[in-house]
């Protein structure tokens, strides 16, 4: 009785375990919707991941909901966008201007020429009331997300007819219309006669938002995981409309899970595009998948985004006032041990203050290589020259053997995938430049100058950033074998309060970020005036993580703050700060953060590629919404 | 029963004590990370902008207010004790002002269901083959079974849960690897949703069901090898009773008031989420909240899932303290 009971039971739990079989879809691991036709559906990584508030839309309240979701790059518009890379027409677009910011002679006030035709989703046409709206409404609201930086610039703006917006600014400033120009993101423009309804534009949920892009809101999942937008009936009068149809009717932002996952569902053809993966992961999907594309065809296969993670200091710590103790720490510094540790060597290095991406590799890296190779330091015992214009080289043949003919041949190949030259590993030189500074080499351990162990902390994130983690544990690593008292620490979500509080000797990040495609530095440099510096132990605005003022540093910015956007002077000013930044070495360059999306082939073609590099592949920028008219169904 | 009210009295009052201090130090806990939740605000709205350095000030100023994170820490304590006994934990700080009841409320949905199935089909399928393991001891299918567990019971949970993930979403491509339900499925008692739902779920409710099993089979085999050695079951079998009246009416009913126990502590932590779980199949739940909640420093959406949490582990001991006297005449209460 009792093993016919018991049989019975395995019975019943065969067909519990057999269940699973019977429910699943064969062939379908993700399940995407059955009442959208893959072959009309674009699937794309939202790295937000799985949003709280999913339902909220209003992005120019803080904290609500998604902005990757889709929201700013096909739902959201603005006057200009600015493409890291070339751009379909070009680097600078007028979006929904229909020309170029117009400044007065003292750059205080703009006005803005719109472009006609353009129509929300609801209908209602986009006029110049909608743009003084976005401003007088934020102004309004303290809470709101563009509040503080257009109350600070902001005098007044009128619309002194439907097409045309005057900004009357508080003071002079060549660079305001920065705030309306997308890189990643800006000043969305809101829909004013939808909320010129609401009582508090901080509190609305702006759901279902009405669309001024492309696409309309189709459905989104209420536990933040999807969310799918649909091609507007009448995209001909969106501002995209004029660079054709959009391929994909259907785009999908989803939350594809941790790493590993997005792998998988990539291989498995549910994931069209994976914004990020680690080196490793993209290594895997350029063995196992032939239809899988990244930025470069091979080898180093991610894309340089216009950033550079560098090593920062807190200058404001007594240690690192003197740039002969920040140069000897450069001069330690293996960057070839650093790429590999990072990057597996699919990094693009950076001896400069600029990331190696984008215009600047022409503006910058190129006409600076004869001023780096003949710059001096002096060790305090002897000059040297410490630039060494073979590294990227170097990394490419140390790659060779392994890698084979993914790595290129063509210098200028090579140059643009692994970098031009870096400084030279040079142990001697920093010995000497560290004694100069008045520190002590005792039984192999440096001591600072009062006698105490000199102990270098460097900061990381852990595993929320881990490609800018290992390239921290290298240079401790090399630092540690100096004589330095070198430690790693983590501060995993800790980063952004210890970064702004100071509360750091140096860590791997990026106070360098640049436009890419056009080669002005104002978008960070401007922060990093001596005004903004705050005293220790206060809390530092952003970029200037370093807190380094130089009277010639606020010389540069001063003068660029008083010369047009496009005006050739400003690169000439750029390249003073680069030589400014070579001699004080407030940051040490590493290399540009690369960023590894890929993109399946297997229902769409037409991705931006390094052959084709007509926008930021990266599919949470505003830029990407470029790609959409360009791609075309596979097959 | 006399006794045993002024038992529930005292067993109240310490149910109150252990909720109030557990409440308390979460709070403290919180309190006292140095993440802050403007500055991450901050932090992720200017991130790629261009927003001018002294703008952020006023902004910092004007989020401060917004969140109510201004008054002392006194007022703010104050304030928190309030909330909680009208049971309103606030906004969310990084998802303001979505109040923070609404996100537990829709991620415990999720959370309850996977959790509460897989953990009473664990202890069900545990308890169940342990037992019989424990009676049946010469039986080779339950000695296999063992085996089984034993080797099962050791394995890290995410190692299996990784295994399960690359064999039936890469290799054998037949299980969502992701989310709760497929995409654009409305959450409505539909056919196709229900399907969805159940489809998805399979791969994290396996994998916790899996563990499970092997822990409960391990500890019913244990319980019940002593129970069988008793006299009054030596007895009852000398005196010919039927062996499934010996195994179901002497040895299960007293091997398992442990067990009960077990379940009820985990049915009652179903409130902090199978964080392991959420992360790796992408589940939406409260442990995925609760991470997200700790690194956004959301001081509010953090100690709701907690105190919630809290309240879930207690109550759950709090049932089974109360119902042993009644169950089982071998606990006394003075």
């Amino acid at each position: 009785m009792m093993m016919r009971c018991f049989r019975a039971f395995l019975l019943v739990a065969w067909a519990f375990a057999a269940l699973p079989f019977l429910l699943a879809n064969s062939g379908s691991a993700q399940g995407t919707s059955k009442n959208i036709p893959r072959k009309e559906l674009l699937i794309l990584e939202n790295p937000e991941g799985t949003v709280k508030n999913a339902g909220w839309f209003n992005i120019w309240a803080i904290n609500a909901g998604s902005q990757s979701n889709g929201l700013q790059q096909v739902a959201l518009d603005t006057l200009w966008y600015i493409d890291p890379e070339r751009g379909l027409d070009g680097v600078w677009d007028n979006s929904l201007a229909a020309d170029k910011p117009q400044y007065n002679a003292d750059f205080t006030e703009m006005t803005v020429k719109l472009r006609k035709g353009i129509f929300w989703s609801d209908g209602v046409e986009f006029t110049a009331d909608d743009v003084v709206s976005t401003v007088t409404t934020q102004i309004k609201h303290p809470g709101m997300r563009f509040s503080a930086v257009l109350a600070s610039n902001v005098a007044s703006v009128e619309a002194p007819d439907a097409y045309t917006v005057v900004f009357k600014l508080k003071k002079p400033n060549s660079r305001f219309h920065a705030n309306f120009t997308v890189r990643w993101g800006a000043v969305w423009i809101l829909p004013k006669h939808v909320f010129d309804k609401v009582e508090d534009p901080a509190k609305f949920d702006f759901n279902k938002p009405v669309s001024l892009g492309a696409y309309v809101l189709n459905s989104y999942d209420p536990d933040g995981k999807w969310y799918i937008w649909q091609l507007r009936d009448d995209w001909q009068r969106t501002t995209l409309g004029r660079y054709g149809k959009p391929g994909p009717k259907y785009l999908a932002y989803i939350d594809p899970g941790p790493p590993d996952k997005r792998v998988i569902a990539q291989l498995n053809h549910e994931l069209d595009v994976i914004h990020d993966i680690a080196p490793e992961g993209m290594f895997a999907l350029a063995k196992q998948s032939k239809v899988t594309r990244a930025w470069f065809k091979g080898f180093p296969y991610g894309h340089p985004d216009p950033t550079l993670p560098a090593v920062i200091f807190n200058t404001q710590n007594e240690l690192f006032k003197n740039p002969d103790v920040r140069w000897a720490l450069a001069l330690l510094i293996d960057i070839k041990a650093v790429s590999m540790a990072a990057y597996r060597g699919a990094a693009t290095i950076s001896a400069i203050g600029v990331p190696p991406t984008g215009a600047h590799p022409a503006t910058y890296h190129q006409p600076m290589e004869e001023w780096l190779k003949g710059f001096e330091i002096d060790t305090g015992k002897r000059k040297i020259k410490p630039y060494d214009p073979t590294i990227g080289r170097q990394i490419a043949e140390m790659l060779r053997p392994s890698m084979g003919e993914q790595i290129p041949s063509d210098p200028a190949e090579i140059a643009r995938a692994f970098g031009m030259g870096w400084w030279k590993v040079d142990p001697q030189a920093a010995q000497e430049l560290l004694e100069k500074a008045g520190f002590t080499k005792r039984g192999g351990a440096w001591t600072t100058p009062d006698g105490k162990p000199f102990t270098v902390r460097v900061m990381v994130e852990g595993d929320l950033r881990p490609v800018m983690t290992r390239a921290g544990t290298m240079i401790v690593q090399l630092w540690k074998q100096a004589g330095i008292d070198a430690r790693i620490d983590v501060a995993q979500g800790m980063l952004p309060t210890r970064r702004a509080a100071g509360d750091f000797d140096t860590f791997i990040g990026w106070s360098v970020e640049t436009w890419g495609g056009h080669p002005d530095l104002s978008y960070f440099l401007d922060s990093w005036h001596s005004q903004f510096v705050a005293e220790p132990g206060k809390s530092q605005p952003l970029r200037n993580w370093q807190r380094w003022s130089n009277p010639a540093l606020d010389k540069i910015i001063e003068s660029i703050r008083m010369v047009g956007f496009d005006d050739p002077k400003s690169i000439e000013l750029g390249k003073d700060y680069i030589k400014l930044a070579v001699k004080e070495m407030p940051t040490i360059p590493l290399m540009a953060y690369n960023v590894f999306t890929a993109m399946d082939q297997t229902y769409w073609t037409g991705f931006p590629t390094s052959e084709n590099p007509y926008t930021n592949p990266v599919p949470n920028w505003g830029n990407s919404r470029y790609m959409l008219v360009k791609l075309k169904p596979a097959g | 029963m006399s006794g045993y009210v002024a038992y529930v009295g005292r067993r109240l009052a310490q149910f109150v004590l252990v909720v109030f201090i557990g409440i308390n130090l979460a709070y403290v806990i919180t309190h006292a990370t140095p993440i802050d939740p403007v500055e991450q605000s901050i932090s992720a709205v200017t991130y790629y902008g261009n927003t001018a350095p002294d703008a952020i000030e006023q902004m910092r100023t004007s989020l401060r207010e917004l969140y109510g994170l201004g008054g002392s820490p006194v007022e703010q304590y104050l304030a928190f004790w309030k909330r909680i006994l009208r049971a309103d934990f606030g906004p969310s700080l990084s998802a303001f002002p979505t109040p923070v009841s609404t996100l537990i409320g829709r991620a415990l949905t999720w959370t309850a269901g996977l959790l509460a199935v897989s953990t009473i089909v664990a202890w069900g399928l545990g308890s169940l083959l342990g037992g019989l393991a424990g009676y049946y001891q010469n039986s080779r299918g339950l000695k296999l079974m063992g085996v089984i567990a034993m080797g099962l019971h050791p394995i890290p949970y995410y190692i299996l849960a990784l295994v399960l993930l690359i064999v039936f979403g890469f290799l054998w491509p037949v299980l969502p690897i992701s989310g709760g339900s497929a995409m654009n499925l409305p959450q409505t008692l539909t056919f196709d949703f229900v399907t969805s739902v159940l489809q998805h779920a399979i791969l994290p409710a396996l994998s916790l069901i899996l563990i499970g099993v092997g822990s409960w089979f391990l500890g019913m085999r244990a319980l019940v090898s002593n129970v069988v050695t008793e006299d009054y079951v030596v007895y009852a079998e000398l005196a010919g009773v039927r062996p499934w009246r010996v195994l179901s009416m002497y040895v299960m009913r007293n091997a398992l008031p442990p067990q009960l126990t077990g379940l009820a502590i985990s049915l009652g932590g179903i409130f902090n989420g199978a964080v392991i779980t959420e992360k790796v199949f992408g589940y939406p739940g409260v442990g995925s909240l609760l991470v997200d909640a700790v690194y956004a420093g959301d001081y509010g959406l953090v100690l709701g899932v907690t105190t919630v949490s809290i309240l879930g582990v207690s109550v759950g001991v709090l049932v089974i303290d109360l119902l042993y006297p009644l169950l089982d005449p071998r606990v006394k209460v003075h």
